[in-house]
């Protein structure tokens, strides 16, 4: 193997096993969030934020970017935000906003 | 003004070049930039409706910025070229400078400025143009066939096809619909082009500013006889506005014994029936009305004048006019056409 | 005076030579995998399709050379500006374009070679496919008639029925795989194969521009990527997503083509603004004027150049905000893009300018595309634009910008570098001939154009009516066109003389600033006999003119001469290439050729992939940048991804709400039991990460274990979704059934196709392993393995948040 580890110790399998167990518990809390009366109001940022969790979660950890040098992080979350931002201005251009909330 | 003389349907044997003075002395002016040769039928710079006026406006100021920063560039480029030309054999080295701050800051700050003066008037005339109609603006409602116009006035109960009335001085409001294909609503001298797009309903504003007769054309491909969807948009005073509208809603006349009469026979039991409509005839809904055929100078969305030939070669075979027009040859005689014709042509 | 540095490398010791690559046979050409070969190949097939394009240019203007013309029907018409927008587009500049990055950059860098010389070949084959595709419908008797830029519906199967657009559709699918791929190659190629001290601020501006072009195009296909599936499936199995009356929203068609189209005319034009500012330089014998800048500038464009796609739809209605919006993203591009003429205008400036053919050239183009970028300004505005679009002022400058830039910028690279690639050089005098007349011939095709789109004319007209003034411009710009081909034909006679007797070319013609001057021309199989010393930018004049006597890095063996790796021949990339032209051609005929191209392909992938499984040289591909190559690439591809899925999610929540006719997520969706298959990939993840910690320990027991059980849980969500489709299919929910069904399944059914190969390529490595050929060397496929299955995995939680779970 022949990348260099910056930044962090290598990860262990119990490591993995942790971020398994939350990426579970917020799986289960976001199918629970969806029926939850009381949260309807904040139920989209609350799922966007979990979801972004998770993601981060498995990228930084599953696929090792925090123990990488930082040209993958680059390489990878560069055309990540450009493509949610195309993503955003599309649904914007095409009025997918004005039924967001039905 | 569109001649009169036929030069030849789009269906005949290649037309002979027109090397008339025109032509070369346009030829003339093309190549050296020169003046008056603006003012043509279709011209976007020579405008009569207030939205082509605003056009112009920033048109103007983005031309002559333009123009400027060419002479500029094209200035400083040749005089690079021949003040710093070497002569073969000459091998000297000149001094490695990588670059000066200052001036590169001062030539990016320029364009910026010079965007700047661009972008306000732009912005500007953006929402002037794209704001909501007056209230007493003549609704007008366009449909873009594959390929010719639909005008419908909501207000006044009047259905008309390829050639648009409006009248001088009042706001007109075009919504623009479309059942088929997207298409684009272009009438240069009254201003720029919007798009038919089926499932939205695209608005255009303007106001004509005096009578006269602005030819347009569909600017967005639509298909084969793309170049086939012309119109024309007959700006009228009001007076002479209130009597087209008139005749418009008036009922057909009785042609005369003979040919018309024959024609309208012809007509009534032939498809025709099936895709026209003339009021008291026929009421088919998928080609252009005909109640008024008569009173429009040009045929087949705007591609030839209304004479008794052509409207019969059309009415005969229309698929060697217009390639792949929908409307098929019914297989008439030459004498049916040319009776469908003198009837159609006598509904004013 | 000391001997002129490259008058060593002639006489440099002969190295290793792979016979292969010194021989001209079919066969050595067909299995090469050398990049000067690979160039030449892109080049000679871009010049006849060009040639092509300029045949169906002069057609289209000698019907338009007077009106009412009847030398070509309507439909011949329509096709013609259709494949010629097409074929200069796709066959012509780009390839025109690849074959300077393939022959010049790992040279430019002093690198021996690309980082995937097979995938480089591999994407030359598939390039080749697409452009016999699509030229193949002039044979069937059905090119597409639509316009490059096909608009929905007028594609639609109801408006367009005939092959047509499927050629189109299938040609420009395939040529976007060929040109992703090698997207891909040159990054990771530039990124990590520089020589040793050359940095990023001191690669060539050319390599600055093709890096920035690559990462456009690896980022914008994607999108387009997506709108030609959508098209293809509204075609072929009756989705909607471009069916008004099933809800569907014809701009989004167009949006998805412009968010690709945009980035794709700077895709086009940033590599000619690259080799200006390598010609200019030279032959004034001066820097470039602020090099930085440029470099910044480039990359600005380039970002930037995602945001302004809907300037081609200001006539479209999207509203005031909207345009106001991109009407100033607009602007502000041309803010970078003016700056490079004034570097460039400063370059010249106190130069020692010598007027070679190829200077010429690059004048020709700074003159040029001041004109198109200023058109380009007016164009901005959307007031004016509504007078200029889709009239022939924006034929005019979109060929002021694509042939006064990026051809003229050819050209230039094509007399600069035609040395480097021949060991011959070019006529001057046929050469400034060849100029002279194309400019002259350019100008008075094109110029009128402004003209005649100034008074009315719209484009993609078959002819016109004599009474609306536009006859003498257009017999003009008939006259300048055929200027045009005459002076392409010069070129020719130029070519053809250098070729058959040209004076031999040294290794450094024109006393050059950059690297490839440094080796023979034309250059050795492997390149540089050592790895060149770095000096700085403009390394090799600073080498022979600079104060500086010791590089910042030294000339390296690299290996020393016996051992120079050259990378062997192969023939599965064509033969790779072959399958996908058979599928698509099954696209177009019968789904068992479908059938058979796509199971060829694999097999021909799969063989590939294993050729060089155990050659020694390439169990470490770790470059300059500390990553190995196969994990950049794998990570760009991951980063390309995310447009792909990025677009498919976008149009699934644009369309939301959006059907005519049931059912509504809420109504159908199963959301336990998708909770279920969501941990059951998340699980897999974790096997997964298991699975390379075995294969990097050497622990062959548990390498098996968990690829095999990462793979199994991989077929288990497969499971759940194979469920999940039939019980919708079974309630009435299917693709055709509305806009939801056309969005969801094929949103989720592509990340299915993704977990199937996924599971495919783990199920491989298990095999492997079981055979006993999975070793710890091997750790770093495994891995990238792994990155595409964790990826795969994102996208799922992103997809179950925001398709099932968001309300």
């Amino acid at each position: 193997m022949s990348d260099q580890h910056q930044g962090h110790e290598p990860p262990t399998v119990g490591t993995y096993l942790r971020v398994a167990l939350v990426l579970t518990v917020v799986t289960a809390l976001e199918v629970g969030v969806i029926y939850v009366r009381r949260l309807a109001p904040i139920v989209v940022p609350l799922l966007l934020a979990m979801s972004a969790a998770k993601f981060a979660l498995v990228a930084l950890f599953f696929m090792h970017l925090r123990y990488e040098s930082r040209v993958p992080t680059f390489l990878f979350v560069g055309p990540l935000v450009l493509a949610s931002g195309l993503a955003v201005a599309l649904m914007t251009l095409t009025g997918a906003f004005l039924v967001f909330g039905r | 003004m569109p001649t009169d003389r036929a030069r030849g349907t789009l269906g005949e044997a290649k037309a002979t070049v027109d090397v008339s003075k025109t032509s070369s002395f346009g030829l003339a002016l093309t190549l050296g930039l020169g003046g008056c040769a603006w003012d043509t039928p279709m011209s976007t710079v020579a405008p009569r409706s207030d939205l082509a006026r605003d056009i112009l406006h920033v048109y103007g100021i983005i031309i002559w910025i333009s123009l400027g920063i060419a002479l500029i560039v094209a200035v400083a480029l040749a005089w690079v070229i021949v003040r710093f030309r070497t002569r073969p054999g000459d091998t000297r080295i000149p001094v490695q400078t990588r670059g000066h701050t200052l001036l590169e800051i001062s030539w990016t700050i320029a364009p910026a400025i010079v965007l700047l003066v661009i972008a306000i008037p732009t912005i500007q005339v953006i929402f002037r143009t794209q704001a909501e109609p007056a209230r007493d603006a003549l609704e007008v409602r366009v449909l873009g066939h594959q390929w010719w116009w639909e005008f419908r006035y909501p207000g006044l109960e009047v259905v008309t096809a390829n050639e648009l009335h409006v009248p001088a001085g009042k706001p007109v409001a075009l919504t623009l619909d479309g059942p088929d294909v997207i298409h684009s609503f272009w009438v240069p001298r009254l201003g720029g082009k919007r798009d038919v797009v089926p499932g939205r309903l695209n608005r255009l504003t303007f106001t004509a500013e005096s009578p006269g007769d602005y030819p347009g054309q569909c600017a967005e491909f639509c298909g084969a006889s793309h170049a086939n969807m012309g119109m024309r948009v007959v700006v009228d005073a009001p007076d002479a506005f209130a009597r087209w509208v008139a005749a418009q809603k008036a009922e057909p006349v009785e042609p005369a014994a003979g040919p018309a009469a024959d024609g309208k026979a012809i007509f009534a039991r032939s498809a025709c029936v099936g895709c026209h409509t003339i009021r008291g005839v026929s009421s088919g809904a998928l080609g252009p009305d005909l109640t008024t055929f008569g009173s429009r100078r040009t045929l087949a969305a705007g591609i030839l004048p209304v004479t008794v030939d052509t409207v019969a070669a059309w009415v005969k075979d229309p698929a060697a006019l217009k390639p792949d027009v929908k409307m098929p040859a019914l297989g008439l005689t030459d004498e049916q056409a040319r009776a469908v014709a003198i009837y159609l042509i006598g509904l004013k | 005076m000391s001997a002129h540095p490259s008058d060593r490398l002639l006489h440099a010791p002969a190295a290793a030579r792979a016979s292969a690559d010194t021989t001209s046979t079919v066969l050595s050409w067909l299995t090469t995998v050398d990049h000067k070969r690979i160039g030449i190949l892109y080049g000679a097939s871009a010049f006849a399709f060009f040639l092509l394009g300029g045949l169906e240019a002069l057609v289209i203007r000698l019907q338009l050379a007077v009106p009412n013309n009847t030398l070509v029907s309507a439909h011949t018409f329509n096709e013609l500006f259709t494949m010629h927008g097409t074929t200069m587009i796709f066959l012509a500049i780009m390839p025109f374009n690849a074959m300077f990055f393939n022959f010049m950059v790992p040279l430019l860098i002093g690198a021996r070679d690309v980082a995937f010389p097979r995938l480089n070949a591999l994407s030359y084959w598939i390039f080749l496919a697409g452009g016999l595709l699509l030229n193949a419908s002039w044979l069937a008797g059905t090119p597409p008639d639509v316009g490059w830029f096909g608009y929905a519906n007028l594609t639609s199967k109801h408006y367009t029925p005939g092959l047509g657009v499927d050629f189109w559709i299938f040609s420009l699918q395939i040529l976007g795989v060929s040109s992703v791929i090698a997207a891909i190659n040159f990054i990771v190629t530039i990124l990590n194969m520089r020589a040793p001290g050359m940095t990023m601020m001191r690669m060539p501006l050319f390599v600055w521009m093709t890096l920035v072009v690559q990462f456009l195009i690896a980022l914008a296909f994607p999108p387009i990527t997506v709108g030609l599936i959508y098209l293809m499936f509204d075609r072929f199995f009756g989705t909607h997503f471009y069916d008004v009356a099933a809800g569907g929203d014809l701009h989004l068609w167009q949006h998805l083509f412009w968010i690709f189209g945009h980035p794709e005319v700077y895709i086009l034009i940033l590599p000619a603004f690259g080799i200006v500012s390598e010609v200019l330089p030279t032959f004034a014998r001066k820097p470039l004027f602020g090099a930085p800048v440029v470099i910044y500038s480039g990359v600005l464009i380039g970002f930037f150049g995602f945001g302004v796609w809907s300037h081609h739809m200001f006539a479209a209605g999207m509203g005031p905000v909207a345009d106001s919006a991109f009407s100033i993203a607009t602007m502000l591009i041309a803010i970078p893009t003016g700056v490079k003429i004034f570097n460039w205008l400063a370059t010249l400036w106190g130069g020692a300018v010598r007027p070679t053919s190829a200077l010429h050239f690059a004048v020709g183009l700074v003159g040029l595309f001041t004109i198109g970028g200023l058109s380009g300004v007016m164009h901005a505005s959307p007031p004016v634009d509504l007078q200029q679009t889709d009239s022939y002022f924006v034929v005019a400058h979109l060929h002021y910008v694509l042939i006064g830039g990026s051809l003229f910028g050819i050209f230039a690279g094509i007399y600069y570098w035609w040395p480097k690639m021949t060991g011959r050089l070019l006529g001057e005098g046929l050469g400034r001939l060849n100029f002279w007349l194309m400019f002259a011939g350019f100008n008075l095709a094109f110029f009128p154009q402004h003209y005649l789109g100034a008074i009315g004319m719209p484009r993609r007209i078959y002819t016109y009516r004599p009474d609306l003034g536009w006859n003498a411009g257009n017999l003009a710009s008939t006259i300048g066109a055929f200027g045009i081909g005459l002076a392409v034909l010069v070129f020719m006679v130029n070519a053809w003389r250098s070729l058959r007797a040209g004076a031999p070319a040294p290794a450094d013609p024109w006393d050059g600033r950059t690297l490839e001057w440094r080796t023979s021309s034309p250059p050795p199989p492997h390149d540089f006999d050592m790895i060149p010393p770095v000096y700085g930018r403009d390394s090799f004049w600073r080498e022979k003119y600079g104060s500086r006597r010791v590089p910042i890095a030294g000339a390296t063996q690299a290996g020393g001469h016996a051992s120079i790796h050259l990378p062997a021949p192969s023939h599965w990339p064509w033969m790779a290439a072959l399958g996908l032209l058979v599928a698509a051609v099954g696209g177009l005929t019968h789904v068992t050729l479908v059938v058979v191209g796509v199971l060829w392909t694999i097999w021909a992938l799969v063989r590939f992939a294993l050729e060089h499984h155990r050659t020694p040289e390439h169990a470490d591909q770790t470059g300059g940048l500390g990553l190995d190559h196969r994990k950049m690439a794998m990570w760009l591809f991951l980063g390309s991804e995310c447009f792909f899925f990025g677009t498919l999610i976008a149009t699934f929540l644009a369309y939301k709400g959006r059907s005519v006719v049931g059912p509504a997520p809420h109504e159908i969706f199963n959301i336990p039991l998708t909770s279920l298959s969501t941990f059951d990939l998340l699980m897999s993840s974790l096997l997964m990460v298991l699975a390379l910690a075995a294969v990097q320990r050497g622990d062959r027991r548990q390498a098996r274990l968990w690829l095999f059980g990462t793979a199994f849980f991989g077929l288990i969500f497969l499971g759940f979704q194979a469920y999940e489709f039939t019980s919708f299919v079974h309630e009435g929910f299917t693709l055709q059934q509305n806009l939801f069904g056309s969005t969801f399944f094929l949103l989720t059914g592509l990340h299915g196709t993704h977990v199937a190969i996924g599971v495919f390529w783990l199920l491989s490595l298990w095999v492997l392993d079981l055979r006993g050929r999975l070793a710890t060397v091997d750790a770093v496929k495994v891995e990238i393995a792994g990155l595409y299955w964790h990826f795969v995995d994102v996208v799922w939680i992103a997809i179950f948040t925001l398709v099932y779970l968001i309300p």
